[in-house]
């Protein structure tokens, strides 16, 4: 405990005194305690973890901004803790990736940076594992930072069937324009920089230096992806388009989740700068369309698809997930009036259907009592892609875009056209694997949720996701209930009555 | 003695597809309302709903086995008829 980070001993955190000569003016000093909600009044509660005040913190902020004060904000447990370093074992299978091209690179620089690469990667393994352990002493759902990958949690098989094809499977020259050019110098490279702006902003110094030390990295591996494309596109320009469309759309599954769920509704309202899609818009695609137009290739042939994805996917996958969310090891949030209006307005094309899907959450809620894990919740089984292995929640709510296809004696589903294309360029290669719908009616996992929650999927009732406010919102009304009428208890007397 | 027919089912307006553990004598009014029922936190439930296979309507009186329906086969139900389902 004395060498950890997060100890009073440590001397990063140790007092120190602070001496003011005697004839110096008058100071100000802001100190902004910041907590949990709860009622000093009552016994104290586990579940008092509510930090909801939190999002309006910007404008206090605001105003010291505009008087020129620097407040300290002095902050607990709940409010530090952010879901945050979920796939650090995804980079350790890069370290394999990278040592693979280390070896079989066709090229001494390439082979070099590949190395480095692979130290990089080991590196970005063990920071978050190190930072998030030493959160599982308040929260068991930081240990699964750990073990996420390892699991058979369903966002576990989506993670491993993208990255164990990309980073285990793959031959250098896949490995390099999927993960090198494709993820890394068109989703992550500028990902992390304006993530660690963000987390600056938001006052959070180890995630901002932990995810900047990582960029520079990504800007060092991005830099072999350009190199390779150029020489690919010059010797098989159909192979080399090839691999940019099947690694853009499988990648943007994951990312879109990932961040998509982040950005949009697990930021504070006060603390967001911009929508995911106009991140999207701003930093991805305009450099990466540039990019990829620079070697003479195409933009992929689905970017009607992409474009429609951009504006429902990660809403339609929070929303199923919300009302799945023990299935997951993170909590989730119901956005609120405000959330929804800024929703409305920086997604004019998808939230008019989205939206009725949230007012139907709200009813469950109101119908419901609060701090109930299954309030709101579904209990059917949830279908899967065939090929990314995510929920089928492509196209739109009108319109979901699943696509079905028999191939020899087994049928398979796919959430969009791009999915089925990438599992027909390659059959032999996906065709072996079960979603977990398969697995389910194979009998190789069980078909109820409360099994498939602890036996299969590895979680508990401490671990599993909930609602962070466990449905007690402000703006959420529920209708009176009428009281009781206790066996035995006297009848209310009826005024009425002479 | 009736087969289960596990069917991928799509309501309009919901986010996710779900599965619907069908019986081979189920009506298919009965597999449009067990949707409708599984989809409940996220989409209220409509009138006059309809099912749709491969581009057809389906009788709502009709089994599951009459539909022609066999496992893992997809279905959408819709408020309103729309032929151009995307099976």
């Amino acid at each position: 405990m004395r060498d950890s980070a997060f100890s009073p001993a440590h001397p990063a955190l140790a007092a120190q005194r602070v001496r003011v000569p005697v004839n110096a003016p008058a100071t100000l000093f802001v100190v902004v305690d910041t907590e949990e909600e709860f009622d000093w009044s009552a016994p104290f509660s586990r579940q008092s973890t509510s930090v909801t005040a939190m999002r309006h913190i910007g404008r206090a902020q605001r105003l010291f901004d505009r008087f020129s004060i620097v407040p300290t904000y002095v902050v607990d447990y709940p409010v530090a803790s952010q879901p945050e370093g979920v796939v650090p074992l995804a980079e350790f299978a890069a370290v394999i990736g990278n040592l693979r091209a280390a070896r079989f690179a066709r090229d001494g620089a390439w082979r070099t940076t590949a190395a480095f690469g692979a130290l990089d990667e080991l590196r970005h393994t063990h920071i978050p594992l190190a930072l998030m352990h030493e959160l599982v002493r308040w929260d068991r759902q930081f240990d699964w930072t750990h073990r996420f990958y390892h699991s058979n949690n369903w966002v576990a098989i989506a993670a491993r069937h993208c990255f164990d094809e990309l980073l285990l499977t793959a031959d250098p020259i896949e490995f390099a324009i999927g993960t090198n050019f494709v993820f890394e110098t068109g989703f992550t490279n500028l990902q992390f920089v304006a993530l660690s702006a963000l987390a600056r902003d938001a006052g959070d110094p180890m995630f901002e230096t932990m995810v900047k030390s990582i960029q520079t990295d990504e800007a060092r591996h991005a830099q072999i992806g350009r190199a390779v494309l150029e020489i690919l596109v010059k010797s098989d320009r159909e192979y080399a388009q090839r691999l940019v469309d099947k690694w853009f759309w499988r990648t943007w599954h994951l990312f879109s989740v990932l961040t998509g769920f982040s950005m949009d509704y697990l930021t504070p309202l006060s603390a967001r700068r911009a929508s995911f899609k106009e991140f999207i818009e701003e930093w991805i695609l305009s450099q990466f369309l540039e990019v990829i137009d620079a070697y003479g290739l195409a933009r992929p042939w689905y970017w009607d698809t992409f474009t429609t994805s951009l504006d429902h996917y990660h809403h339609m996958v929070y929303a199923s997930a919300y009302t799945y969310r023990t299935t997951v090891w993170f909590d989730f949030v119901v956005p609120g009036p405000q959330e929804r209006a800024w929703l409305a307005q920086k997604y004019p094309a998808s939230w008019p259907a989205l939206a009725p899907v949230w007012e139907r959450i709200d009813a469950g809620w109101r119908e419901s009592d609060p701090d109930l894990d299954f309030a709101a919740h579904g209990s059917a089984i949830v279908t899967f892609c065939d090929m990314c292995q995510f929920v089928l929640s492509e196209g739109t709510p009108a319109r979901n875009s699943a696509q079905t296809l028999v191939r020899g004696d087994r049928k398979y589903i796919f959430c969009s056209e791009p999915c089925r294309w990438i599992f027909e360029s390659e059959p032999e290669r996906y065709a072996g694997h079960r979603d977990v719908v398969k697995r389910v009616l194979a009998g190789e996992a069980p078909g109820n949720l409360a099994a498939i929650l602890t036996q299969y999927f590895g979680l508990t009732q401490e671990t599993w996701g909930r609602d962070v406010q466990r449905g007690n919102y402000d703006w959420l009304v529920r209708p009176a209930k009428p009281r009781p009428i206790l066996p035995g208890a006297a009848e209310a007397p009826d005024e009425r009555r002479p | 003695m009736s087969v289960l027919v596990p069917l991928y089912g799509f309501l309009e307006g919901d986010t996710i597809g779900l599965i619907v553990l069908a019986h081979d004598d189920d009506p298919i009014a009965r597999v449009i309302a067990r949707l409708q029922h599984s989809a409940r936190w996220r989409v209220a439930g409509f009138e006059n709903a309809r099912a749709f296979h491969a581009g057809r309507e389906l009788d709502p009186e009709q089994t599951v086995a009459e539909a022609g329906l066999s496992a893992l086969e997809r279905i959408d139900v819709r408020s309103a008829g729309d032929p151009a389902d995307a099976s």
